[in-house]
């Protein structure tokens, strides 16, 4: 019989995604047999990770600090406020070092099909950090999923309603991209968002 | 005997994660119907299949293996002008929460396939979104069986455009009282798929509402529920 300390580890590692119960015991037997100091890390890195990140108050990505360094930054446009699903999205938007804005995470995307509405994806909050005063420009920067794009739209309108100027990321070839190279659907794309030369 | 199956016809209606880097995708196809499929490792940042996995855009899909372990290994898009966008992209996702709630899976229905595909096409030409709606729910209805007789009464008289009557499920036109109450007109109107006039849009919607909710058995439309949160008022289409 698994003690129930055990069982109780097993069953705590199927939170993470993709992880069933033939995982999640090899994962509890590793950590247990092989990795006991790589263990106790996590356990404590977790802890500290739940105990000290919550939402930063403007951009809703995670902090240590109730506002977050970049929001904090006054080397940043406060004019341009980008918004993106997930915070991996803003780092790779960061990595660019194009962007001189602030950024606004939802956390997610509206996906009707999923039951994921305005209330997940922290709707409210946006529309009220939009209002501070100072933003003129809204980039929508979610993905160009057809849930992405359901999120882009209303998101959109209800900013535009503010009276607020909304534009969205451009999609098309990619950098460097040839078309006979490139799959048809994103040359429809780009013919289709073709902009006056 | 292993099924394997090259280019057939489809649109994908949803897919949502499996395991560490799968998709498990639920497609409307032309000739099989509605399908599950797999996608293996077509969440892993290398693959294409994902993106090529994208609801509303006509497909052609190829896959083998049989019942719960068909494994999708190529979905080639055929071009054209379908891209929906805005309200237009919200009765999308209505239709294809129709589909996967009111269609058996693995049951063949290709007339309802072209009404959809025509559908879609119609809402990416950006026309009135009501009446496109209104005309695929009759379809889906009349395709699974669940046809009305809508120009005669349950007794067999004809309906009159200038009478009210009332509407139950699986009986049809019954006298007022019963059900929901609609005008003779409108069931004539529907009949003859003519939405020009407002008043038949409105209560058709009402008697459509009532119908589809009938045959979910009042399980949710998670795509009616979000606009009505978005919106914070009933929404217009659905
Ligand atoms: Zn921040």
């Amino acid at each position: 019989m698994t003690p129930s300390a055990l069982a109780n580890l097993i069953d705590a590692l199927r939170v993470l995604p993709g992880v069933g119960p033939k995982s999640a015991a090899r994962m509890a037997y590793h950590l247990l047999q092989r990795d006991r100091s790589g263990a106790a890390r996590l356990a404590q890195a977790m802890g500290m990770a739940l105990e000290k990140l919550r939402p930063c108050e403007r951009c809703n990505s995670y902090s240590e600090t109730p506002v977050c360094d970049l929001c904090a930054s006054p080397k940043r446009d406060p004019r341009l406020l980008c918004v993106v699903e997930m915070p991996v999205d803003m780092n790779r938007m960061e990595e660019t070092h194009a962007y001189p804005g602030l950024y606004f995470v939802l956390m997610g995307r509206l996906s009707p099909l999923d039951g994921l509405g305005p209330r997940e994806i922290g709707l409210e909050r946006l529309l009220k950090r939009a209002r501070d005063g100072v933003t003129e420009e809204i980039i929508l920067a979610t993905n160009f999923t057809v849930e992405g794009e359901a999120t882009a739209h209303y998101i959109g309108e209800r900013l535009k309603a503010q009276g607020l100027k909304v534009s969205r990321i451009a999609r098309g070839l990619p950098a460097g991209g040839e078309l006979e190279h490139v799959d048809a659907m994103t040359v429809a794309q780009a013919y289709m968002d073709r902009r006056p030369a | 005997m292993a099924d394997k199956v090259d280019n057939e016809v489809a649109f994908i209606l949803h897919t949502r994660p499996w395991r560490e880097s799968s998709l498990i995708v639920e497609a409307f196809t032309r000739h099989r119907g509605r399908i599950s499929l797999v996608a293996r490792g077509a969440r892993r940042p290398m693959s294409s299949l994902k993106s090529r996995l994208l609801a509303f855009q006509p497909l052609l899909l190829s896959w083998f293996g049989k019942g719960a372990v068909r494994t999708l290994h190529d979905s080639e898009w055929q071009g054209g002008r379908l891209w929906l966008k805005g309200e237009a992209l919200m009765c999308g996702f209505y239709l294809n929460e129709l589909l996967l709630k009111l269609l058996p899976a693995e049951d063949p229905h290709e007339v309802l396939f072209d009404h959809y595909a025509g559908a879609l096409e119609t809402l990416g030409a950006g026309s009135e979104p009501e009446p496109v709606l209104r005309r695929f729910e009759l379809a889906l209805l009349s395709e699974l069986g669940y046809a009305h007789t809508l120009d005669r009464t349950e007794q067999g008289q004809p309906v009159d455009p200038g009478e009210r009557y009332g509407f139950v499920p699986d009986r049809g036109v019954v006298s007022p009282g019963h059900g929901s109450t609609v005008l003779g007109k409108t069931l004539l109107d529907m009949m003859a798929g003519d939405f020009d006039d407002p008043c038949t849009l409105v209560e058709c919607k009402q008697l459509m509402r009532g119908l589809i909710n009938h045959y979910l058995q009042d399980r949710p439309l998670l795509t009616r529920q979000l606009l009505i949160e978005l919106q914070g008022i009933e929404p217009m289409n659905l």
